[in-house]
């Protein structure tokens, strides 16, 4: 049996790719937004499923994020709660650089978000 | 198991009308080697050019670097699973043309891959800077999505460094040496006094741009496991890790990988050096769970005494290097870790994205984040145009007279997580 | 021409006497007195020490505002191209000094400052805003320190850039700089886990931000029947600051009785410390130390009682040394009391 899983994600690839597939919530906004999401719903029980610092292009290099958590809620998990508060200090140190990047360098950064949650779909779906 | 390596010097390469090695001159036959990755129809078109150290050249968006090398006896081929069938490799007889590397080219994403300059600043920091290098920058077919290209140019590299390491075949090496590591009890008996080492090897596994494959085998889909050392020097394990130019290992750094080569140089003096473990980076917490647990139990089982652990990449590696570090050291085996560092251009930032304080034996690659200026060279191999977004760089980076400012992390290799460098930090 | 410096040394160094005079207010002497003669011979006429201050050590740590101000008003009149202190080895008065004039020097007038002593000297709390080159434990070391001070204290002057911490010989500051070792990271990293498998020593290059996790004690079993102790580092005193509780650097803590208190009131209470807007802490000083809701549970029976005594002490830049002795101490008198739970409030 598969865990339910919840991708949280900023990027319309992921979205769109997903639609009816998987359960997606999208919201616009940058990387650092799309990490506070993700620590909102740990706090409210949600277990991380991935690692919210997935891929080497850096944080704010890129604007795209997608993160896996649980679509069960239990008590806090303080494992996942200090993965993503390292994440969000980690994601500080990095400048936003990805302001007026052009379609194309978007698109790209797009897919290799998308690819990078994507290899964590068959670990996910394989128990 | 046990490797003879045959080092065949080459200080020079030059095109010619026929391949072959002289005198320690690699000539290339263009043609030959254009028709050889034009094989593959999904590479429109491909040019090749010679960098040498010292010359005023860039060579940029690199994606891989690669030595030539031929399997002379003994069972396999170079690059098992992926260009040589899946064989066993590591014993026998290798040759290496030691002095050069194959790089490849090309822009296969609107961003990232690196800079090899071959003079100036940018080359004390690059070892490829070094070699003499035949760079391939491959273009292409229209519409040919990003994975299908960074297949096509990762295995043009590999057949090209085929192709030149098999002019080697019936030469005489310039120097030999020979690996040779043991049975567990077979090492026991011979090295009784010597505490037992391993190399924990951790693969870069995340996804496309971010992946390395071991035998033909996607590392994400593997099971941390064993590999005898001397079997990185056939090939075992290539790159198709494009991203983060500073510390992603190139094929060249699998190949010639220094932790094996430093353990080697103690080994049977003040080591028992017994095997390599690799283990991958998934991005899926749960597999980091599974693969840490799996580094420790190994350890345990081998009895071993000790380890280094290397890291490749940034941030989500962090995480499997603390865990692997937390957990080996919880089973009673003292480990070393070598990673690098995102301290922040102004150094103040905290290095890693995980810490703990069983890991108290650090060695680093330096700030990947210091800021570097890099000279206009005289001649660009490859294409500058996204030098603004590459890894590092940033909208201006590249200035109008040709020069860089950009952070270390756009230089290939630069802050290498298997300490192949003199680089650090304190 | 050379550059000139002026030199910070204690009563010791002076030659003045050892703790039986450590009470000499600050004086000017002209030239290198001591250890800046040491300092003068490693320039070589580059740079020289025109003036040295010596300043006793139980004087600086009695007077530190009027002794700052003394200093500070010479050093700005002979507006030298560099404030050098010590070194102050294992001495921690001294080492405190030092690093303290030091960084007023630097934060008030702008001129660049740098010190030495040993790393676990408490003056060494302050390595990430001061410089500083570590030494030895005694002043055996000055043949090395004096050096080291030199060529880093050149370095300042002449406007280059620092190398790492390892190669100029300062105290790790928090700020990472790269630089080029002898060996490649491979061979360091054998070297290393040879010498830990060996149990010997070896130096990380990267230290782990360093975690002083205290393991928490079994939960209370009935917190009915406990006697709660109420603490704070957030400076609340009984109003006056009877025991004069420093507004930031806290040389010690205080233990206050309230008995029969059932609040603290803006007239009988307020705060000590001076790295947070005091407004509301003075208005309610139980938004920092909560007695009023401690007897609300005393009254309703959910805590057996508040013990009587509580201890307080100013946070604010207060050494990590100091806190721990503080602490230490107290925990022994909340122990011999009785105490079985302490609430410790933070600001």
């Amino acid at each position: 049996m598969a865990v339910s899983f919840v991708i949280l994600t900023n990027n319309p690839l992921v979205r769109d790719r997903y639609a009816g597939q998987y359960s997606v919530e999208y919201q616009e906004g940058g990387y650092m937004d799309l990490l506070v999401r993700v620590r909102d719903k740990v706090h409210a029980g949600h277990k991380l499923l991935t690692h919210p610092l997935s891929g080497s292009v850096k944080p704010n290099e890129t604007p795209y994020k997608s993160v896996m958590i649980s679509q069960k809620r239990g008590t806090m998990d303080l494992g996942s709660l200090s993965v993503i508060e390292e994440a969000i200090t980690a994601c500080r140190k990095f400048p936003v650089r990805y302001e007026g990047l052009p379609q194309r360098v978007l698109e790209d950064f797009q897919l290799v978000d998308f690819t990078l949650i994507d290899s964590a779909i068959p670990s996910a779906s394989a128990f | 198991m046990k490797l003879e390596m045959g080092y065949i010097n080459i200080h020079d390469i030059q095109f010619s009308n026929e391949s072959k090695v002289e005198n320690g001159v690699l000539y290339v036959d263009q043609d030959a080697v254009k028709k050889l990755v034009l094989e593959d129809e999904n590479i429109k078109s491909v040019t090749l050019d010679i960098a040498h150290p010292g010359e005023s050249v860039r060579i940029t968006p690199v994606k891989d670097v690669i030595e030539p090398r031929v399997k002379v006896e003994g069972p396999g081929g170079i690059f098992p699973g992926v260009i040589a069938k899946v064989d066993t490799v590591g014993s026998g007889k290798t040759y290496a043309l030691k002095g050069m590397a194959v790089v490849t080219a090309g822009k296969i994403v609107g961003f990232q891959e690196g800079i090899i300059d071959m003079s100036g600043p940018g080359a004390d920091y690059t070892p490829f800077s070094k070699l003499h290098n035949l760079v391939m920058v491959c273009e292409p077919v229209e519409g040919l999505a990003q994975h299908d290209y960074e297949r096509a140019v990762r295995f043009a590299g590999f057949k090209v460094a085929v192709y030149l390491g098999e002019l080697a075949r019936n030469l005489t090496p310039d120097e030999t040496k020979v690996f040779e590591t043991y049975g567990v009890k077979e090492g026991i008996e011979k090295f009784p006094n010597l505490p037992r080492v391993a190399y924990v090897h951790m693969l870069q596994s995340q996804g496309l741009l971010h992946d390395t494959y071991v035998y033909g085998v996607d590392a994400k889909r593997t099971l941390t496991t064993i590999l005898n050392p001397t079997e990185v020097m056939d090939g075992a394990i290539v790159s198709g890790n494009c991203v983060s130019a500073c510390d992603k290992n190139t094929t060249y750094h699998h190949l010639n990988n220094p932790v094996v080569h430093d353990l080697f140089e103690q080994h049977g003096k003040t080591l028992n050096y017994v095997c390599n473990i690799i283990t991958n980076e998934n991005v899926y917490l749960a597999d980091k769970q599974r693969s840490s647990d799996w580094s420790a139990k190994l350890c345990r089982l081998l009895d071993l005494d000790g380890v280094i652990v290397s890291q490749e990449g940034f941030g989500n590696p962090d995480t499997d290097l603390i865990m692997n570090t937390k957990k080996i050291e919880a089973v009673g085996v003292k480990t070393t870790i070598i990673t690098d560092e995102y301290a922040g251009q102004d150094g103040k930032s905290q290095s890693l994205a995980d810490a703990d304080p069983a890991a108290d034996a650090v060695v680093t690659g330096g700030n990947a984040n210091m800021v570097i200026h890099l000279p206009k060279m005289d001649k660009v191999i490859g294409m500058l145009d996204y030098v603004d977004v590459i890894a590092g760089g940033h909208e201006g980076s590249l200035k109008e007279d040709g020069t860089i400012e950009a952070e270390l992390q756009v230089i290939t290799g630069a802050t290498n997580e298997m300490g192949f460098n003199k680089l650090s930090a304190r | 021409m050379s550059f000139r410096v002026v030199h910070y040394i204690n009563q010791f160094f002076a030659q003045i006497g050892g703790e039986e005079m450590a009470h000499v207010a600050p004086e000017k002497r002209e030239g290198p007195v001591g250890p800046g003669a040491a300092l003068n011979t490693a320039w070589k006429g580059e740079a020289e020490v025109v003036t040295t201050i010596i300043c006793g050590d139980s004087y600086f740590a009695e007077h530190e505002k009027d002794a700052k101000e003394q200093i500070l008003a010479w050093v700005k009149e002979l507006n030298p191209d560099l404030f050098i202190a010590g070194p102050a080895f294992n001495a921690g008065r001294y080492g405190y000094a030092c690093a303290n004039i030091c960084k007023a020097v630097q934060d008030e007038l702008g001129i660049k400052v740098l010190t030495g002593m040993y790393e676990e000297n408490p003056g060494a709390d302050l390595k990430e805003k001061v410089l500083m080159v570590a030494t030895t434990n005694s002043a055996a070391g000055m043949r090395k320190a004096a050096p080291t001070m030199a060529a880093l204290a050149l370095k300042l002057m002449k406007g280059e850039e620092l190398g790492a911490s390892c190669e100029d010989g300062y105290m790790p500051n928090g700020v990472r700089r790269n630089f080029f070792e002898k060996e490649r990271g491979s061979t360091r990293a054998v070297k290393m886990l040879l010498n830990k498998l060996a149990g010997k020593p070896f130096t990380t290059e990267y230290p782990m931000p360093s975690f002083d996790r205290v393991p928490p004690n079994p939960a209370v079993k009935d917190l009915s029947k406990a006697t709660i102790a109420l603490c704070t580092s957030g400076g609340i005193v009984p109003k006056g600051n009877p025991d004069h509780i420093e507004s930031s650097s806290a040389s010690h803590y205080g233990e206050y009785d309230i008995t029969g208190v059932m609040d603290l009131t803006s007239d009988k209470y307020e705060t000590a410390h001076g790295g947070y807007d005091p407004v509301y802490a003075n208005e309610d000083p139980d938004r920092v130390l909560p007695v009023d809701v401690m007897r609300d549970l005393e009254k309703e029976g959910k805590i057996g009682k508040l013990h009587n005594l509580f201890y307080t002490t100013v946070g604010n830049g207060t050494a990590v040394a100091s806190a721990k002795k503080f602490a230490a101490e107290y925990a022994q008198k909340l122990l011999s009391a009785g105490v079985d739970a302490v609430i410790m409030t933070s600001t």
